[in-house]
């Protein structure tokens, strides 16, 4: 360390700059002071603009070190499943009984009986899932699940409509825009990357006009929003369909832009104004299925038109819905019909959480290599499938909304294999996973159940065996977490807590046990500097390692698609056609109506339509908090003081059943029950109510939840292109 | 010289960024006492809403109220920089006591959940200041909507508004505080 950091501040023996990985969106730079090898207080970033100053989250770092619920050391199940009694072992009886399990699955059943699942708990370079992914695949592969929680609608939709998944521009660009439209987006909840919010509050001041359209008057709203435009989940393409319908009539759209880049214009017109079925999509018809006021719709259609420029931020909690795609490429054929893409200020109306180039593809050596997954590899691509050039995307062949029922069916329900063996990494199953009930019975019917966590959460009570990791502060390594603009190095502030280790220092020990000589044979140090080395935008290791993060300066902001526009001759879209795509014959050829060529609006199941809905009338929507990364940080005392777990529910609703601010109240459908408490808001649209996810289940002697975990009430669906649709619930509420 | 925060209450997100790293600066545990607190002020009905949020960590009256309603003579006020600092040994505790919370319009007085807890508020950051560092809350806002300094020279910078929603300058007492509020609708319904 550097003297003039130890000296900093009196008290504390040194100040270690560093970051850390949980998959927040930001992920940004801590100043942590450490005394007698214990953290004592973290500061933020007040160095060199852009500052990446951390949230409540990054603040409260010290107590998720110390969380008297950390798994200090290796355990055994002692009761029956998820009952939560556990006794010590070491570390090498447990990894022993790891191994010696493995190998009795496979061997038993086929390597394919091994279902790996991992999610971004620690989303750290070196240090994270892809040290057991290559353990797995050497030890001869495991099943896979594909599809994110995230954003499958939107990727689906980006791969078909541009061809790539690199939709997005750098936030800066936003400075550039004149009128800005949040779709269901709230990035002071989410974050989606450090600053996100300062440069909305900038564009604001520097004049553009910021318009929501939202089930909820979001902080993000209240905060930037001119206007507020209520709108009925589920039912976003039909009036971004309505818009589209008020600019064709009014002949405002970019006809040189659609003649110039896109194919399939006139069918999507077609479409729009009926002449496909005799149905226009004018506003007045999308009022009757949005809730939104006609004339809102034509205002907002008409300004989206006729400012220039305009960036569409289509947030991804839209498009976790039925046919969610159908949102994501109404978005984008909006954006393309407006002239917006590619331009300064402008948005593709690709995922607001898309990548955006330079910012995104980190340069860097490749580092540890996972190699190939032999049960995976080796089938047969799956269904609805776009080509991509992501790895990650192809594997697996059964979506993670279905993780549940494919271990409970196995191949006699159709799934591709009888799964035995739950291989959980730095996720929280089945706590984040739709329809918690019926992951509760999958976790039951497993023979082996082992993860890696950090603390004793709702879903470490499931294990047979739980093996401690270590957080961001207690290792040297890298995060890259979201594209947020930044390297950051994570330098270790402090040892381990407890017995607890690192991924990699596991997985070298599990594949001693499993009798794979050749796993690694390098140190961290070794290869965290040689993943620098291979970096184009890092001149030196030791400063980098020194500062803890080496900002990213881009002579200009960037935007996607800005070279695809500005010289289409050389720069073809990524697509067949070698253009923006709003009719794609690659959708064309999958044949199935619920992935229509062009974009359409589709209704979802369990929607207000639902017959389903005499018995269970209110749209659940499932956000996010301030002070969770989904199901992390939900522990930590500091922050759940902040904001208690409750289930919001809008006036007019509250009224008629009786239900006070405050009050104990029942939330379920025929999938789960939960008793919470009810926030009753002015906020929110009548016939929606909002539990924020992420918090812990926690079930009563009868099964009902008191944690106040969402997806005990979710379907355990997916769309056909791959959305989530945990925003497509029906529930009832009444009093407790 | 009279030390003074500033608030731009049109960027605050009400993220609790300030109150989460203020807990962490100043060993203070999850539980009653906060120095520094963020409110939600809601008004309106669906579907015009309307949502501010407001900071609150101890104004630092130029005439506090606190100083004068202590009996033990616990709180008082330094000539140097006008920050109002608790001496928690002389304090004689809430069970007996809190005549400060009492006379102290902005609930700046904070007790923990202990026997007996004696008084602890925000102290500026005091030691922060004579290492040229700005308060921790200030400096670590995501959304720039704070600052502080002299409050001749927060005013130079940002006027000398001191209304702001759910905020109302006392005459008498002078918090050394300076907003940009955030403009409520007039159509705001209660």
């Amino acid at each position: 360390m550097v003297d003039r950091r130890d000296r900093e501040v009196t008290g504390s023996d040194k100040v270690v700059y560093t970051t850390h990985s949980s998959h927040c969106g930001g992920g940004c730079l801590l100043k942590v002071h450490v005394k007698d090898g214990v953290v004592t207080r973290i500061e933020t970033d007040d160095g060199e603009e852009p500052q990446y100053r951390a949230c409540l989250r990054g603040r409260a770092f010290r107590q998720r070190m110390y969380a008297p619920d950390r798994i200090l050391h290796p355990m055994r199940r002692v009761g029956e499943r998820g009952e939560g009694r556990f006794e010590r072992i070491s570390w090498d009886e447990a990894l022993g009984i790891v191994a010696s399990e493995m190998k009795r699955v496979k061997e038993a059943y086929g390597p394919e009986a091994i279902l790996y699942k991992w999610s971004g708990g620690d989303t750290s370079v070196l240090n994270s899932a892809t040290c057991h992914y290559r353990l797995l695949n050497m030890f001869g592969g495991c099943s896979e699940v594909w599809g994110t929680f995230s954003f499958d609608g939107g990727l689906f939709a980006e791969l078909a409509t541009y061809g790539t998944v690199d939709t997005g521009n750098t936030r800066d660009d936003l400075l550039n825009s004149r009128l800005i439209i949040m779709w269901g987006w709230d990035p002071a909840n989410t974050i989606q990357q450090t600053n996100t919010t300062w440069y909305l509050a900038q564009a604001r001041e520097a004049g553009a006009r910021v318009v929501s359209i939202d089930p909820r008057y979001t902080d993000t709203t209240a905060t930037f929003a001119d206007e507020w435009i209520p709108i009925i989940p589920g039912t976003d393409a039909a009036m971004l369909v309505a818009m589209a319908h008020v600019i064709i009539s009014a002949n405002l759209q970019d006809q040189r832009f659609l003649d110039a880049y896109t194919v399939g214009f006139e069918r999507f017109k077609d479409y729009v104004l009926g002449k496909e079925d005799g149905v226009a999509r004018t506003p007045a018809w999308a009022e009757a299925i949005t809730g939104v006021p006609a004339a809102s719709i034509e205002r907002l259609a008409r300004d989206y038109a006729t400012t220039k420029p305009a960036a569409l931020m289509a947030g991804i909690a839209p498009g976790r819905t039925a046919y969610g795609e159908q949102y994501h490429r109404a978005a984008m054929t909006l954006a393309a019909m407006t002239g917006n893409v590619g331009v300064h200020g402008g948005s593709s109306g690709g995922r607001s959480w898309a990548v955006a180039g330079p910012i995104a593809y980190y340069s860097l050596g490749r580092g540890m290599r996972a190699g190939r997954n032999p049960v995976e590899h080796t089938a047969p691509p799956r269904k609805n499938l776009i080509p991509s050039f992501g790895v990650a995307m192809r594997r697996g062949r059964v979506n993670v909304a279905k993780m549940s029922d494919a271990i409970l069916r196995g191949k006699a329900g159709g799934y591709p294999a009888d799964y035995k063996l739950l291989y959980l990494v730095d996720t929280n199953y089945p706590n984040q996973y739709l329809n918690v009930n019926k992951a509760v019975q999958a976790l039951r019917k497993l023979e082996f159940v082992v993860m890696f966590e950090q603390f004793m959460t709702a879903g470490a009570r499931f294990a047979d065996v739980l093996l401690p990791t270590c957080t961001s502060l207690e290792k040297n390594d890298m995060a890259l977490d979201g594209a947020t603009g930044f390297y950051g190095y994570m330098n270790k502030a402090v040892e381990p807590v407890g017995e607890s280790r690192c991924h990699l220092d596991i997985c070298m020990a599990l594949a001693e046990k499993l009798g794979i000589p050749d796993y690694n044979d390098k140190t961290d140090d070794e290869w965290l500097r040689e993943i620098v080395a291979g970096s184009n935008d890092i001149a030196d290791y030791d400063t980098f390692k020194r500062d803890g993060i080496h900002k990213i300066r881009l002579p200009e902001p960037y935007v996607a698609f800005k070279k695809e526009v500005e010289d289409p001759q050389s720069n073809p879209f990524p697509t067949p056609s070698g253009k923006i795509e709003i009719f794609s014959q690659r959708l064309a050829e999958m044949n199935d109506p619920t992935i229509p060529p062009i974009p359409k609006y589709i209704e979802t199941w369990e929607s207000r339509n639902d017959p389903l809905a005499q018995k269970y009338p209110l749209q659940l929507v499932t956000t996010h908090f301030k002070r969770r990364a989904h199901s992390q940080y939900d522990n930590l005392p500091w922050l759940r003081e902040l904001q208690p777990q409750a289930v919001s529910i809008s006036t007019a609703d509250a009224q008629s059943r009786d239900i006070k601010d405050g009050d104990m109240v029942r939330v379920f459908n025929d999938r789960g029950e939960m008793i919470i408490p009810a926030r009753v808001t002015e906020r929110l649209m009548p016939g929606v109510v909002d539990i924020p996810q992420g918090a812990w289940y926690d079930p009563d002697e009868r099964g009902v939840d008191r944690g106040g975990c969402c997806n005990i009430l979710t379907r355990d669906e997916h769309s056909p292109g791959g959305a989530y649709c945990s925003n497509t619930t029906l529930v009832q509420v009444e009093k407790a | 010289m009279q030390l003074a925060f500033y608030f731009d209450q049109t960027r605050c997100t009400g993220c609790y960024t300030c109150v989460v790293a203020c807990k962490d600066w100043h060993d203070v545990p999850a539980g009653p006492a906060s120095w520094m607190r963020v409110s939600t002020i809601e008004k309106g009905r669906y579907p015009k809403p309307f949502v501010a949020f407001l900071v609150t960590p101890c104004y630092h009256c130029q005439e506090p109220a606190c100083v004068p309603a202590c009996p033990v003579g616990a709180i008082t006020k330094r000539a140097k920089d006008g920050i109002v600092i608790v001496d928690r040994e002389a304090c004689l505790g809430k069970d007996s006591c809190q005549l400060c919370l009492e006379a102290c319009p902005y609930g700046a007085p904070q007790f923990g959940a202990e026997e007996n807890a004696t008084m602890q508020k925000c102290d500026f950051c005091l030691e922060r200041w004579e290492e040229g560092k700005l308060p921790i809350c200030v400096a670590g806002c995501p959304m720039r909507a704070l600052d502080a300094g002299p409050v001749s020279e927060m005013e130079a910078r940002y006027g000398q508004v001191r209304r702001a929603v759910g905020f109302t300058y006392d005459e008498k007492l002078r918090p050394s505080v300076v907003f940009k509020p955030k403009p409520e609708p007039a159509a705001v319904q209660r």
